[in-house]
């Protein structure tokens, strides 16, 4: 171990060139497809997806990597909630894939349609097939349409989820800009497992902030599916502060499921019939693994995908890498932070099984920042590692109940910066 | 299964082709090896890629090694410096060993961009 820990970036990195050297024996292996160091395909350009293309090359500039993404911007979720509260424009969420290309992907933008795990094709929406020896699928999430009775993909043209960004995320502020002073902002949060655990209560602290400034006496009202949430404490005692009485939570303990929704009238039913009636209605809905898991068949009973934690690749399928919101990684959140980790996981391990090469010890990380307030900012932080196969918790936990006004706004300004940073690592781009 | 077996597969046939040191031994690919740059790169989502920050977490690349890893101990230790966030929460989950990969490694990465480096002899 010492030996390797004294390894140089700069001999790791000759060692990638006698890596590739290998490689060129290798080609005369018949899996590889077209005469090269291997080939990837990439579907997906978010969180997971860039960020694999991206170290892929960055390891092993041989291999030849095609990602597949339908946008020409990518919108993040992250920081959405901001411009909920008036903090930052929508145009700041997007970034496009130039530093890919640059580094030698080819960029398709297009849906990938279907995955025919046998023969190693994806057919693409467009008619296209692309070969591959490693598949890394960053497919993030798909709606569970109709879990909810009465939530479908129309319902949400008036009810919106926003819990994809883009055209969602615009309805939703356009319609929080049109309640009337003194209205009620509904959101129905999810049980688990969902996309970012903060989120819902990060989005509702940037509502309050909307709000308090715009529309003192609208009030907050959550209607949750489940007891208790990331950061709780936290975030009640911030709410508390700053927003005094305009946030109301209901646990599921005190009737806070919601069972049906009527988009038309803005109404939700809980559990035990109790009706609430909305200004804005927004309903955050059960959610599943995106779609192409299923058509690649790595999806189990739950509708995410089981992977093997040492690699990402899938316990299903071979050959098929998965990474981000789709896969079951807990104790890992479904974050974009855990998404970027866990593709770098699985980039390092598609080059060394290309080259074969042993595999790298596995090690993930995920902090996610939450704004309470514009200059107060809460964060969970954990490092993990494997245990018998499995991701575990090695440390971490929340910021100190106690911490100061000092500690707060520098979690928001270090919120901030971790934005910048996993642009710039993700997409290559400035914002 | 289908994969180990396939890269055991190519381990014999590389040691077929080419004989000598540093070949895979046939029972590699169910081992793990230490790489400081998987350990490093989640570092990158918050330090910027390569530990160049763009925003007010520090930039880490090109620091000297010394005060990179007590810095990290700094961090790891009970009593952490006064202004630590996130860090503390992060560095206990890591043994000292890891700590002092990521100061060699960040250490001797340049402070400036890619390009300047890639120039550098």
């Amino acid at each position: 171990m010492s030996q390797s820990v004294k390894f140089s970036r700069r001999q790791w990195l000759a060692s990638v060139g006698k890596a590739t050297a290998a490689g060129a024996v290798l080609m005369m292996a018949p899996a590889y497809a077209k005469g090269s160091a291997g080939k990837v395909v990439v579907i997906g350009g978010g969180f997971g997806g860039a960020t694999a293309a991206k170290y892929l090359k960055r390891r092993n500039p041989a291999i030849d990597v095609t990602l597949v993404e339908p946008a020409k911007t990518y919108y993040t979720c992250p920081f959405t909630n901001l411009y909920f509260g008036g903090l930052r424009t929508f145009e700041q969420q997007g970034h496009g894939f130039d530093e890919l290309r640059s580094l030698g992907v080819k960029v398709i933008h297009d849906y990938a349609a279907g995955v025919d795990a046998n023969g190693k094709k994806v057919s693409l929406a467009g008619g296209e097939s692309l070969d591959y020896d490693k598949l890394l699928l960053s497919p993030g999430i798909d709606f569970r349409w109709n879990a909810l009775e009465g939530y479908d993909e129309a319902a949400a043209e008036l009810a919106p989820h926003a819990w994809k960004a883009g055209d969602q995320s615009i309805l939703l502020k356009k319609q929080l800009e049109s309640m009337p002073d003194g209205g009620t902002f509904l959101m129905a949060a999810p049980a688990n497992p969902f996309r970012c655990p903060p989120g819902p209560y990060e989005r509702v602290s940037m509502v309050a902030h909307y709000l308090k400034h715009n529309k003192p006496k609208s009030k907050i009202l959550i209607l949750d599916s489940k007891d208790a949430f990331s950061k709780q404490g936290l975030f009640q005692a911030g709410w508390e502060r700053f927003y005094g009485g305009l946030i109301e939570w209901v646990p599921l303990a005190k009737d806070g499921k919601v069972v049906r929704v009527d988009a038309g009238t803005l109404s939700v039913e809980t559990e035990f019939g109790q009706i609430h009636k909305a200004d804005v209605l927004n309903i955050i809905p059960p959610q599943k693994a995106g779609a192409i898991a299923d058509a690649a068949g790595v999806t189990n009973e739950s509708g995410w995908v089981p992977v093997k934690h040492q690699t990402f690749e899938s316990e299903l399928v071979p050959d098929i890498y998965v990474v981000g919101d789709a896969t079951v990684a807990a104790p890992m959140p479904k974050s974009g932070f855990s998404a970027n980790a866990q593709a770098k996981v699985a980039a390092a391990a598609i080059v060394n099984a290309l080259a074969g090469k042993p595999q790298a010890e596995a090690s993930f990380a995920n902090t996610c920042y939450s704004l309470i307030a514009p200059d107060y900012g809460i964060s969970v932080a954990h490092t993990y590692l494997l245990q018998d196969g499995k991701i575990a918790e090695a440390s971490g936990g929340v910021s100190p109940a106690d911490a100061n006004d000092t500690f707060r706004k520098l979690e928001a300004e270090y919120g901030v910066s971790w934005y910048k940073a996993i642009a710039l690592d993700t997409w290559g781009t400035r914002s | 299964m289908y994969t180990a077996t396939r890269v055991i597969g190519y381990g014999a046939l590389l040691s077929a082709l080419m004989a000598g040191p540093g070949l895979l031994p046939a029972t590699a690919a169910e081992q793990s090896t230490f790489d400081v740059t998987v350990l490093a790169a989640s570092c990158a989502n918050c330090h910027g890629t390569d530990g160049r920050s763009p925003g007010s977490i520090p930039s880490i690349a090109g620091r000297p090694e010394s005060i990179l890893g007590e810095q990290l101990k700094a961090f790891k230790s009970d009593n952490p410096p006064a202004g630590t966030t996130v860090m503390n929460r992060l560095a206990k989950g890591l043994s000292d060993e890891q700590l002092d990969a990521l100061a060699l490694h960040f250490s001797q990465i340049a402070q400036s961009s890619p390009s300047q480096e890639a120039s550098k002899p």
